[in-house]
C-alpha cells in the first residue's frame, strides 16, 4: 500500500484526529490569549513585574514537553486535560511578550493626547492602546498557534487527542511497512492544520485591524 | 511688570489663575517651575516663551494636570481645580501638542469627535459638530471625514489636531509648540488661519513656543520665562519689544527688535501718502503735468478700474513716440494690501523701484503709497508711547506684583 492509498483508506481517521487536534490547540490558544493579554496589560508599565512575568513564561518553555505531560497526569489524569494545561503554559510566552511589546510601542504622544482629552485609564487602554497594539498581539497569537500544533502531537503520550496517535503508533511499529505511512500521515496532518490556521489568522488580522494602521 | 492690555477687547476677567505654582521632579535639585504666579485673561492668547528647559511645557501641563503640581493652586474660571477630577477637567480644556498625536486607527471624523463622544453626545449631534469643526479649520468635511491620519499632510494633520481640541467648544485651549514641526511657509499659513479662527471663537489660549517671532505674532500677551518659569516680563508684544524690562528680555528678543515691531502695525494704521497718478489714455501733456508735480522721476499709470499698470517717466515718453502709455516704462512690482504689516511693506519697499510700496485694496485698486519716512515715523511713535506706558506702570504700586493683571 503506497502512502496515497493509505491516506484514502484512513481518511475518516485523518479527519477525526484532525478535528481533535485542532480543537485542543484552538482551546489552548484561546485560554493562553486571554491569560497572556491580561498578564501583559497588568505588567507592561513597570519594569520589574514585566521582566518577572517574561522570565516565568520563558521558564515554562524550557520544561521538556514529554516531562510536563507526564507530571500533569498526577493531578489531572490521562486524556486531553493534562495536554490542554501544558499547551496553555507553553503558549503564554509569545502572547505575553508581544502584548507587552505592542503596548510599549504605542507612540507616547498618542497616549498623551488621549490623556489630555480626558480619557480615563480604562478608555485609553480599550480605545487607543489595545487597538494600536493589536497587530503585534495577534502576531504573537499566531506564533503560539504554530508552536502548539507541533507540541500537541506529543500529547498522545498521555492519550491526548490528535495526530500524535498516528505518529506514536508508527513509532511503536518501526520496521514494518505501515510505520512510515503512519508517521508521514500524522506529520502531514499537522502541516495542513498549520497552513489552515495561518490562513485563518491572516484573514482575522486583516478584518480586525483598522485600515488606518494597516 | 505689567501694563493694561490694549491689544484686545476682553473685560479683564481672569480665566486661569496660577498661584505660586511649583513643580519639583523627583531626583532633581531645582524646581522645574518655581512658585509661578500668573493671570491669564479671558479671550486672550497668552504666549509662554523662553529658552529650552525653562519650564514652559511643565507649566502648561500643570494647567490640565497631566503633570501634578508639587504645590500651589490652579484656579480655572474662579474654581479651584488643583484637586478636582482630572478627566472632567481635561474635557473642558482643549489640548494640542507638537507631535499632534492623532489616533492613527481612527478616521479623521472619529478623531475630531473624541471629546463629544466622551461627553456622551448622541451620534447625530457628534457628526454635525465634526463637520462644523472641519469647516472651521478649512477642511472640506466630505473629502476628509472618512480619511485616516496617514492620508494627510503635516499641515492638514495639524489642522485636525486643532479641530479635535475644539471638539466640545472648550473655554480654554492649551497649545504646546503646535506649529513647531512644520515647514516655515505652511507654519505661516497655519498661524494666520489660526488667528482668523481665534477672532471668531475667542478662546482663552495658552500657547507655548521658544520662537520669539511666533510669540510676537500670536500673542495678545507674552510671558517671557527664565529658568524655573520665573517671569522676566509679562506684557503685550508692543511693550516687550519697545520697553524690555531687563537685559534677559532684551537679549531674548535679540537685535531685530525694531524690525519685529514692524510686524505689529498694519499699513492701514498709518496714513497713506498720495502721489499724482494718471489714467490710461491721458495725453502727453497731461502726463508731463503730473510728472512736474511728483517728487519721483515717474508717475503711476492706472487702468480703467484704477489698478496700477505702469511706471512712466519723461524719458519713456520721449523714446516711446506716440505709443499708448501701457506700452511704455516699467511694470510696477507686487503691491501690498492695507492689512499687510509694516514689515511686509518695508520688504517690498527695499526691492521696489523708486523706493516706495504701492498699496491696493482687495480688488487690486490703487489706494496710495508708503515710503521709508512714514515707516520711520511709525517706529518713533511706537517707541515713545511704549516708554510712556512703561513709566506709568513703574509708578503704579498696585501693579508691582509680577504676573498679576491690574
Ligand atoms: N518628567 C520629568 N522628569 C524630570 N525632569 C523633567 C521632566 N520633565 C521635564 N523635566 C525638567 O524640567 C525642566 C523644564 O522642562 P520643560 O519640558 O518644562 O522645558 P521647556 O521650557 O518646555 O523646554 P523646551 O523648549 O525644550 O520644550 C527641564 O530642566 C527638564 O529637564
Ligand atoms: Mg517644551
Amino acid at each position: 500500500m503506497n502512502f496515497f492509498e493509505f491516506l484514502v483508506a484512513r481518511s475518516e481517521d485523518m479527519l477525526e484526529l484532525g478535528l481533535g487536534h485542532a480543537a485542543l490547540v484552538g482551546a489552548a490558544v484561546l485560554i493562553a490569549t486571554v491569560i497572556g493579554v491580561l498578564l501583559g496589560i497588568a505588567t507592561y508599565r513597570k519594569e520589574k513585574p514585566r521582566e518577572a512575568i517574561l522570565a516565568v513564561c520563558g521558564a515554562f518553555l524550557t520544561v521538556p514537553s514529554f516531562a510536563l505531560f507526564v507530571l500533569l497526569i498526577g493531578p489531572l489524569g490521562l486524556g486531553w486535560k493534562p495536554v490542554l494545561v501544558a499547551l496553555t503554559m507553553y503558549g503564554l510566552l509569545p502572547i505575553v511578550r508581544n502584548t507587552i511589546t505592542g503596548l510599549r510601542e504605542v507612540d507616547p504622544a498618542i497616549v498623551e493626547s488621549a490623556l489630555g482629552m480626558g480619557m480615563s485609564r480604562r478608555q485609553r487602554l480599550l480605545r487607543i492602546e489595545l487597538p494600536l497594539a493589536w497587530p503585534v498581539i495577534i502576531t504573537g497569537v499566531r506564533v503560539t498557534t504554530l508552536v502548539l500544533l507541533g507540541i500537541a502531537a506529543i500529547g498522545s503520550i498521555v492519550l491526548g487527542p490528535g495526530y500524535g496517535e498516528f505518529i506514536f503508533t508508527g513509532l511503536a511499529r518501526v520496521g514494518t511497512p505501515v510505520a512510515v505511512n503512519l508517521v508521514l500521515a500524522g506529520t502531514l496532518g499537522v502541516i495542513v492544520l498549520a497552513i489552515l490556521f495561518d490562513l485563518a489568522f491572516y484573514l482575522l488580522r486583516k478584518i480586525t485591524t483598522s485600515q488606518g494602521i494597516r | 511688570m505689567t501694563s493694561p492690555t490694549n491689544a484686545t477687547s476682553h473685560d479683564g476677567r481672569v480665566m486661569i489663575r496660577l498661584e505660586e505654582l511649583t513643580k519639583k521632579f523627583p531626583g532633581q535639585k531645582q524646581n522645574a517651575v518655581d512658585s509661578l504666579t500668573l493671570d491669564i485673561p479671558e479671550g486672550d492668547i497668552v504666549v509662554l516663551v523662553g529658552p529650552s528647559g525653562c519650564g514652559k511645557t511643565t507649566t502648561m501641563k500643570m494647567m490640565n494636570r497631566i503633570i501634578e503640581p508639587s504645590s500651589g493652586r490652579i484656579i480655572l474660571d474662579g474654581e479651584d481645580v488643583t484637586s478636582s477630577d482630572p478627566d472632567q477637567l481635561r474635557r473642558r480644556i482643549g489640548y494640542v501638542i507638537q507631535q499632534i498625536g492623532l489616533f492613527p486607527h481612527q478616521s479623521i471624523g472619529e478623531n475630531v469627535g473624541t471629546v463629544p463622544k466622551l461627553l456622551g453626545w448622541d451620534s447625530k449631534r457628534i457628526s454635525t459638530r465634526v463637520d462644523e469643526l472641519l469647516e472651521m479649520v478649512n477642511m472640506e468635511p466630505s473629502q476628509f471625514r472618512n480619511r485616516y491620519p496617514k492620508q494627510l499632510s503635516g499641515g492638514q494633520k495639524q489642522r485636525v489636531g486643532v479641530a479635535r481640541a475644539l471638539g466640545a467648544d472648550p473655554d480654554v485651549m492649551l497649545m504646546d509648540e503646535p506649529f513647531g514641526a512644520i515647514d516655515p511657509i505652511t507654519r505661516d499659513r497655519l498661524q494666520n488661519e489660526f488667528l482668523r479662527l481665534q477672532s471668531e471663537v475667542r478662546k482663552t489660549i495658552v500657547f507655548v513656543t521658544h520662537d520669539i517671532d511666533e510669540a510676537i505674532k500670536m500673542g495678545d500677551r507674552i510671558a517671557i520665562l527664565q529658568d524655573g518659569s520665573h517671569i522676566a516680563q509679562y506684557d503685550t508684544p508692543e511693550q516687550i519689544l519697545t520697553a524690555p524690562a531687563n537685559d534677559f528680555v532684551a537679549d531674548f528678543i535679540g537685535k531685530g527688535a525694531s524690525l519685529k515691531r514692524l510686524n505689529l502695525s498694519r499699513v492701514a494704521d498709518i496714513g497713506l501718502k498720495q502721489l499724482p497718478t494718471v489714467q490710461l489714455g491721458t495725453d502727453r501733456e497731461g502726463v508731463m503735468a503730473a510728472l512736474r508735480q511728483t517728487e519721483l522721476s515717474a508717475v503711476l499709470v492706472l487702468d480703467g478700474e484704477g489698478r496700477p499698470l505702469r511706471w512712466v517717466g519723461a524719458e519713456d515718453l520721449q523714446r516711446g513716440g506716440g505709443r499708448p502709455l501701457d506700452e511704455l516704462g516699467l511694470a510696477p512690482e507686487a503691491a501690498v494690501e492695507a492689512r499687510a504689516t509694516l514689515s511686509d511693506a518695508l520688504n517690498e519697499l527695499i526691492t521696489a523701484r523708486y523706493s516706495i510700496t504701492i498699496v491696493v485694496d482687495s480688488r487690486g485698486v490703487y489706494q496710495g503709497v508708503v515710503d521709508i519716512d512714514q515707516i520711520n515715523d511709525a517706529i518713533r511713535t511706537m517707541r515713545s508711547t511704549a516708554v510712556a506706558k512703561a513709566r506709568e506702570s513703574l509708578t503704579d504700586d498696585s501693579m508691582a506684583e509680577q504676573g498679576r493683571l491690574p
